[in-house]
C-alpha cells in the first residue's frame, strides 16, 4: 500500500507492505525494515531496521501528529487526487488568527494601502499582545472582525488585493 | 504549626505548594475556576471550593471571595504562589486584617517593592548600582525625550509590571512611538495601569538574580544566585544554578547587596533581588520579587533547601535555624520551561487538548507539572506544562542529563518547545555559559531547524495508516490484512487476558 503525506507542505510517498512479522517500508527509494508495537494508548515502540525509536503517535482522521526525539510532525494523509492541491493554503492575500485571540485593535481601514510586513491587525492571546503583519504589499479588501471580537485558530481576519 | 492552608493558585506551583503542605501534615484547601475543574491541583487537595469563570479577574483575583472560603473551610494561612495576588499589598493587608495568615512578606514590603519607582529608591538608598534612566513614570513627550538622552537601545517597562508584561526593547527613534504604544496597552490590560518608564538597555546583559529567605526576627539569609539569561520575549525559559559566570567574588558581593535591600524593608518569606549584569560582571538592580519565582527548584537542588516549607515555616513564626556561612552551593542544577508554544512562529502559545504526555525520570530529574494525557490547555492561563530540572555534580552533567531527559519527553495534541530546548543544551555558546538574554534571537537556527530527520515520522504515519484500515485505531503489532485477520488477533488477545 502507497501512502502520500503532506508535512510542512512538501509531498512525500511512502510504500509499506506486510510480511509476517516485519513490515517493509520504501522510502526515498529505500527498503527499511520496520517491527512495531504499542506501549501504551499513543506510544510505540518502533524498531527502523535495527535503530530503536520510542514514538508518540496521535492519528485523527487524516491528520497524523507523530512526536518523537522532542519534535512534533504534523503529518496529513492525502489521496493522489488531492496530490496536485499538495502546495496547501493561503493565497498570502489574507491575514489569519494563528491561534485563539482577542482583536485588540484594528490599525487599517477598508481601501487603505499596505506595504509587506506593515503591522494591520493587533491581537492578544494569553496575555500577550502582537501585531498580525501584511503578508505582502496589497490594498485592504475586507475587513471581516471588529475591534473586541474573539476569534479561533485560522480565522481570516483581513482580505487584502493585490496592487 | 498551621492545621490547614488555602492555596490562592492553580497548574504546577499549586501542586507544588500542595505537595509540600502534605509533607508537613498540613491539610489543603484549593480554589478552581470553571475552566480548572479538571485541574491536577484539585484533585490533590483534600478541600476543593469553586470560585467563578475562567477569566483571573472573574475568579482567582476575587481577594474578598478566597478570604471568604479561607475562613468558611477553617485555613488559617493562604498560600499566593506566583502572580495572581502574589504581589498585591492590598490583599495581604486583607488577610491580615480578617486574621488570615498571608505567606509572604508584609503588605508594606510588597508595596515598597511593587512599584519600580520606589524601589529604585530604595536600592539607592541601599548603595545598589542601578541602571540610568528615567526618574519615575513619564508622559509620552519625556520619554522620548529621556531615550533621546540616554541614547539607544532603550528598554519601555510598565511601572506596575513584572514577567515581562508591558515591556518593550526600542532599538531606535522611528520604533520608539509604536513600541510606546503597545507597551502601555498591554500594561494598562495586564495590570490596570497604563504608567511606564524608560531605561538604557544594557548591551549583551546576563540576568542574574539572588534567593532571598527571611525570618520575622529580622534574619536574612541569601541561598545564592539562579542566572536567567535564556529568554524570549522577555520571559525566562532556561534557568540555572549557579551561574556558570560570575566569580565567587561577585556572588558575595550581590548576596550581600540583595540581603540589605530586603532588610532595608524588614523583609520576611521567600523573596529574589533581580540584576542584570554586563560582561565585566558590574551588576544593576532591575527588581524584587517579593514572592515565590518559577524558577526556586534549582536553587533548592543546589542547597538542599525546601524553599516553599520554609515560607510556611516563616509565616508559622518560626525561626531560620541556619547562618549564611553554613550554607553551601553543591553540584549545579539545571530548569526548562516546557511550554506549549511554537518555537518557529515566535513562541506563539499552542492551546489544544493534550492528547498524550509523557514524563522523563530517573535519578536526579524532578518534573514539576500538573499535567496529564487528556487535559485541556485553554488560552486563559500561561501555557507553562513543566519545569524539567536536572541535578548533577557540575555544570556539564546537568546540562546532558538535561538534554538526555528532554530526548525521553513526549507530547501529543500541542506543539512544544521541546526540541529548541534540546538543540540549546547542545549549542556550544551555552555549554561554555556564554550566554546574554539576546541568546535566542542570535541564533534563530535553533528555532526553526532545516536538517531534522523526517524519515521515522513518515514511517510512523504510514505504519499508523495501515494499521487503521480497519477503522480499529487500536490494534497492536503489524498491519491489517482483512477483518477475519483483525477478528483472530482481537480473539487470541481476549483469550490471552483470560489465563
Amino acid at each position: 500500500m502507497t501512502y502520500t503525506f503532506k508535512l510542512k507542505n512538501q509531498v512525500y510517498k511512502v510504500n509499506i507492505e506486510e510480511d509476517e512479522d516485519i513490515n517493509i517500508v520504501e522510502i526515498d527509494g529505500e527498503q527499511k525494515e520496520i517491527r512495531f508495537t504499542k506501549v501504551d494508548s499513543n506510544l510505540y515502540s518502533v524498531i527502523i531496521d535495527n535503530e530503536s525509536l520510542t514514538i508518540g503517535i496521535f492519528k485523527k482522521g487524516k491528520k497524523i501528529q507523530v512526536f518523537y526525539k522532542g519534535d512534533l510532525f504534523e503529518i496529513e494523509a492525502i489521496s493522489d487526487r488531492d496530490g496536485s492541491k499538495a502546495g496547501g493554503p493561503g493565497t498570502g492575500l489574507e491575514i489569519m488568527s494563528p491561534m485563539p485571540s482577542r482583536i485588540v485593535k484594528i490599525l487599517k481601514e477598508q481601501g487603505d494601502k499596505v506595504e509587506e510586513e506593515e503591522p494591520v491587525v493587533v491581537v492578544e492571546a494569553m496575555k500577550m499582545e502582537s501585531e498580525l503583519k501584511a503578508p505582502s504589499t496589497g490594498k485592504i479588501k475586507e475587513i471581516k472582525v471588529s475591534e473586541g471580537d474573539t476569534v479561533e485558530e485560522g480565522t481570516i481576519l483581513v482580505t487584502l488585493s493585490p496592487e | 504549626m498551621f492545621k490547614k492552608i488555602l492555596i490562592a493558585n492553580r497548574g504546577e506551583i499549586a501542586v507544588r505548594i500542595i505537595r509540600a503542605c502534605k509533607e508537613l501534615e498540613i491539610k489543603t484547601v484549593a480554589v478552581y475556576s470553571d475552566a480548572d475543574r479538571n485541574a491536577m491541583h484539585v484533585m490533590l487537595a483534600d478541600e476543593a471550593y469553586h470560585i467563578g469563570p475562567p477569566k483571573p479577574a472573574e475568579s482567582y483575583l476575587l481577594k474578598e471571595k478566597i478570604i471568604e472560603v479561607a475562613k468558611k473551610s477553617g485555613a488559617e494561612a493562604i498560600h499566593p504562589g506566583f502572580g495572581f495576588l502574589s504581589e498585591n499589598d492590598s490583599f495581604a493587608e486583607l488577610c491580615e486584617k480578617e486574621g488570615v495568615v498571608f505567606i509572604g512578606p508584609s503588605a508594606e514590603a510588597i508595596r515598597l517593592m511593587g512599584d519600580k519607582i520606589t524601589a529604585r529608591k530604595i536600592a539607592m538608598k541601599a548603595k545598589v548600582p542601578l541602571v540610568p534612566g528615567s526618574d519615575g513614570a513619564v508622559t509620552d513627550v519625556e520619554a522620548s525625550r529621556v531615550a533621546e538622552e540616554i541614547g539607544y537601545p532603550v528598554m519601555i517597562k510598565a511601572s506596575a509590571g513584572g514577567g515581562g508584561k508591558g515591556m518593550r526593547l526600542v532599538n531606535s527613534e522611528d520604533e520608539f512611538e509604536a513600541a510606546l504604544r503597545m507597551a502601555r496597552s498591554e500594561a494598562s490590560s495586564s495590570f490596570g495601569d497604563d504608567s511606564v518608564f524608560v531605561e538604557r538597555f544594557v548591551q549583551k546583559p546576563r540576568h542574574i538574580e539572588i534567593q532571598i529567605l527571611g525570618d520575622k526576627h529580622g534574619n536574612v539569609l541569601h541561598l545564592f544566585e539562579r542566572e536567567c539569561s535564556i529568554q524570549r520575549r522577555h520571559q525566562k525559559v532556561i534557568e540555572e544554578a549557579p551561574s556558570g559566570f560570575i566569580s565567587s567574588k561577585t556572588r558575595k558581593k550581590m548576596g550581600d547587596v540583595a540581603v540589605n535591600i530586603a532588610k532595608a524593608v524588614n523583609y520576611y518569606g521567600a523573596g529574589t533581588v533581580e540584576f542584570i549584569m554586563d560582561q565585566e560582571e558590574n551588576f544593576f538592580f532591575l527588581e524584587m520579587n517579593t514572592r515565590i519565582q518559577v524558577e526556586h527548584p534549582v536553587t533548592e537542588m543546589i542547597t538542599g533547601l525546601d524553599i516553599v516549607k520554609w515560607m510556611i515555616r516563616i509565616a508559622d513564626g518560626e525561626k531560620l535555624p541556619f547562618k549564611q556561612s553554613s550554607l553551601k552551593i553543591k553540584g549545579h542544577a539545571v530548569e526548562c520551561r516546557v511550554y506549549a508554544e511554537d518555537p518557529t512562529m515566535n513562541f506563539l502559545p499552542s492551546p489544544g487538548t493534550l492528547q498524550y504526555i509523557k514524563a522523563p525520570a530517573g535519578p536526579g530529574i524532578r518534573d514539576d507539572s500538573s499535567m496529564y494525557s487528556g487535559y485541556e490547555i485553554t488560552s486563559y492561563y500561561d501555557p507553562m506544562l513543566s519545569k524539567l530540572i536536572t541535578w548533577a555534580d557540575t555544570r556539564e552533567e546537568a546540562i546532558k542529563k538535561m538534554k538526555s531527559a528532554l530526548l525521553e519527553y513526549i507530547v501529543l495534541g500541542v506543539r512544544t518547545n521541546i526540541g529548541f530546548l534540546i538543540r540549546v543544551m547542545d549549542d556550544e555558546e551555552f555549554k561554555k555559559a556564554e550566554i546574554d538574554t539576546g541568546f535566542i534571537e542570535r541564533h534563530p537556527e535553533l528555532l526553526n531547524p532545516q536538517d531534522i530527520d523526517n524519515e521515522p515520522a513518515l514511517i510512523a504515519a504510514a505504519m499508523i495508516m495501515n494499521n487503521t484500515i480497519s477503522g480499529d485505531e487500536s490494534v497492536n503489532g503489524k498491519a491489517t490484512g482483512s477483518n477475519w485477520k483483525l477478528a483472530a488477533r482481537k480473539m487470541a488477545l481476549r483469550g490471552s487476558n483470560e489465563i
